[in-house]
């Protein structure tokens, strides 16, 4: 090649206007055939849905009978819905309780395996242990907690019981099955956001640790003003899928709690699928389902503007 | 070249015949699961033998979402040609069914020789609608009473005469206590609608009704209710016979548990555990001695215009065949068949099942002592709506009167259109 690139063009400067713009447009071309397959499925299982459920909450849909265009009303009823409010209001604590445990807990499985990484054998065992839960599928989950948390024969009632205290029913408890709920997902969804931190400490470059330590600062200081502000990108990333994941949690309290007791743990999916699956008032259940996106992009965005998208290492 | 082409015809022509000449397709779905399904399995498999003109693609194992897909096959203009449906969720699935006496290919009843005069009479009009049939009955199940025997032994209990009044029940309960055991656990694994099945239970036995006859109002809001209500709450809490969140089901197959009301589906469970273990009636605890119970029956989806009539047939001789045939369904799944015929079936009558619980649900369901579930186009959520406060008060967040005023408002706002 003798130190030139391969072109497929000729050199632009000896091309007229019309080709230059025929190149641009078809470098454009190539981009989108590139995209295509996936704006395709993004299409086919993504938009047309999202477009067909918006569709759907303004109808009381019945196809045998005859659906009947009803405007807002779905809405107007959700908001009007005692059920509704209180499936909203426990999302909203469920995703305070899931989120910030969630990102603290990985950054400190991340932090010890980082700090672990000179022991290349007990890291891997660590990561593999930590992460561990999250190949596990949304059913094992509930059911082990079920079962760890039952009053007559789980584990964490026998522990209780081990030290002379006495043990809540914790999925019976209306002041308790919420956070026992949450403490599951945690538990579930805390090794992989583990492994994108872990991923993040990585790269950030190991002279500014040097710099840092001869110009005498302290470890909270390291913390505050090299790690986290370099973080940024893995944490926003795993702020987003955080919220996303506790806002539309759904398995673990259909298969822990059904809701229960009463509807301390009826989260909006949970409302949304009794709605769809139980009562077939498919144009609510859409209209709760176009409410549930609305607050998690609310959420999302809100993560994006305090947290900014870049890094301060770019 | 000749014979290639005679030999292409010839296999074309058999495929013809087998494809559309004598092979008819039809779907069988239905929400069974773990031994339910294994007997509907047993049973389809029995007919495949015996009709092969008929191939029979069975589907199970749906519980949750039964119904909703149910619907949706038939919206999509693909729903089976034979199905289940519990029969208090007919009102709420009749635009989705084809009315059996007046099909488009004309009475299937007739045409596919199913003789009313088989079925219990209330349990065959259960499947009317507007003057129609929808449903032919496949069985009835509920609850009974389980008791282990090697406890009520332990307590100084007769182990061959489980208590049938109130006051035999409390003193065996107060008994099994003293002993060391949970004495009784009224609601299977305790989710809130089993919660509310033993309170219907309770609440039936004093003769209270659900709702006005017109579906205006609700009716439990009263003396009995609250009553009904007070005794479920005391059981976990005031009474010490189990704990709140116990789970009935494991306690009693961890030899842990004196008594529990559970559904016949149950005893695969008990079985298989090892306990020694006895069935009675739900014992006569305040006046009526009801118990909770359903009943399955089979029903054709709405079929999309121009099915064949041959396929209409072929699901009623699959239906006929299974309603016959159901002394393998009690046998396997414990449900008690709805055809008188079925339950003279010699096997069942000497199986293990019969012998040991089988006959004691029979009884109840003969004696008429099986209360069906409400039938209403929002039964779902009047139930969700009761089950909700039950709990509450079981797990003592709400007092019962609080629990029972809760539901009735709830119940109220649904049955005026909220």
């Amino acid at each position: 090649m003798g130190g030139q690139e391969r072109c497929f063009f000729p050199a632009p400067n000896v091309l007229p206007m019309k080709h230059l713009l025929s190149k641009r447009f078809r470098q454009e071309i190539e981009g989108l055939l590139f995209v295509l397959p996936y704006l395709l499925l993004w299409g086919t299982f993504v938009l047309w849905p999202l477009g067909y459920g918006v569709y759907l909450s303004l109808f009381d849909w019945h196809p045998i009978r005859g659906s009947k265009f009803v405007g807002l009303t779905n809405y107007i009823a959700l908001f009007k819905d005692v059920r509704f409010l209180n499936a909203l209001s426990n999302s909203f604590k469920f995703a305070a309780m899931v989120v910030p445990l969630v990102l603290i807990i990985a950054f400190l499985f991340a932090l010890l395996l980082w700090g672990w990484k000179g022991n290349r054998r007990l890291s891997s065992f660590a990561q593999a242990v930590f992460f561990f839960p999250y190949l596990l599928t949304v059913s094992v989950i509930a059911i082990t907690w079920r079962w760890l948390l039952d009053p007559d024969f789980g584990f964490v009632t026998f522990i209780f019981k081990y030290f002379r205290i006495p043990a809540p029913t914790f999925l019976s408890d209306p002041f308790w099955a919420l956070p026992a709920v949450a403490l599951a997902t945690v538990w579930w969804l805390s090794g992989y956001r583990m492994v994108v931190f872990q991923a993040a400490l990585g790269d950030i470059p190991q002279e500014l640790f040097e710099v840092a330590i001869l110009d005498g600062a302290h470890l909270n200081q390291i913390l505050f003003r090299v790690i986290l502000p370099l973080m940024k990108p893995a944490i926003l990333f795993s702020l987003v899928l955080t919220t996303i994941s506790a806002f539309r949690t759904f398995g673990q309290v259909l298969m822990m709690t059904e809701g229960g007791p009463g509807r301390a743990t009826e989260v909006l999916a949970l409302y949304i699928y009794w709605n769809a699956f139980e009562y077939f008032r498919i144009g609510r259940a859409a209209a709760a389902g176009v409410v549930m996106l609305f607050f998690t992009l609310l959420l999302t965005l809100l993560g994006v503007k305090i947290l900014g998208l870049r890094s301060e290492l770019y | 070249m000749k014979k290639f082409l005679g030999v292409l015809v010839g296999i074309a022509v058999s495929w013809w015949l087998v494809s559309f000449g004598q092979v008819v397709e039809i779907e069988f779905n239905t929400l069974f699961h773990e031994a339910d399904a294994k007997a509907m399995e047993n049973i389809v498999n029995l007919f495949q033998s015996l009709h092969p003109e008929i191939k029979v693609r069975l589907v199970q194992g749906r519980w949750a979402q039964y119904y909703a897909e149910l619907r949706l096959s038939v919206i999509a203009g693909n729903p089976p040609q034979l199905g289940i449906c519990h029969v208090n969720r007919l009102v709420e699935m009749v635009d989705y069914l084809t009315p059996l006496d007046a099909s488009p290919v004309g009475n299937l009843l007739e045409l596919g020789g199913i003789d009313p005069a088989l079925f219990p009479e209330a349990t065959w009009k259960a499947g009317q609608m507007g003057g129609h049939q929808y449903l032919i009955p496949l069985d009835t199940h509920g609850w009974g009473l389980w008791y282990n025997k090697d406890i009520f032994a332990a307590a100084g209990l007769d182990p061959d005469k489980p208590p049938q009044t109130y006051d035999e029940f409390v003193a065996a309960c107060e008994a099994i206590k003293k002993a060391g055991y949970y004495a009784f656990h009224p609601a299977e694994d305790a989710l809130p609608r089993k919660l509310r099945r033993a309170w219907e239970i309770f609440y039936y036995q004093m003769g209270g009704e659900l709702f006005d006859p017109a579906f205006t109002h609700a009716t439990f809001n009263n003396e009995k209710g609250l009553k009904a209500l007070e005794f479920l709450v005391n059981i976990f809490n005031a009474y010490g016979w189990n704990v709140v969140g116990g789970n009935g089901y494991a306690q009693f197959t961890a030899g842990k548990l004196g008594m529990l009301f559970a559904g016949n589906w149950f005893y695969p469970t008990v079985k298989q555990s090892g306990v020694n273990f006895g069935y009675a009636p739900v014992p006569n605890l305040f006046g009526i001695p009801y118990t909770w119970g359903a009943s399955h029956q089979l029903c054709i989806p709405l079929q999309p215009a121009g099915t064949p009539r041959e396929v209409y047939l072929a699901a009623m001789k699959l239906a006929r065949f299974i309603t016959e045939n159901a002394y393998l369904w009690t046998m396997t799944g414990g449900h008690i068949a709805a055809n008188s015929k079925a339950l003279e079936d010699p096997r069942l009558l000497a199986s293990d099942y019969w012998k040991e619980s089988g006959h004691i649900l029979n009884d109840m369901i003969q004696k008429g002592l099986v209360r069906f579930p409400i039938n209403h186009p929002r039964g779902s959520e009047l139930e969700n709506a009761i089950e909700t406060y039950i709990e509450l008060a079981v797990v003592g967040q709400i007092s019962p009167a609080e629990a029972l005023a809760k539901a009735e408002a709830e119940c109220n706002r649904i049955l005026q259109g909220g």
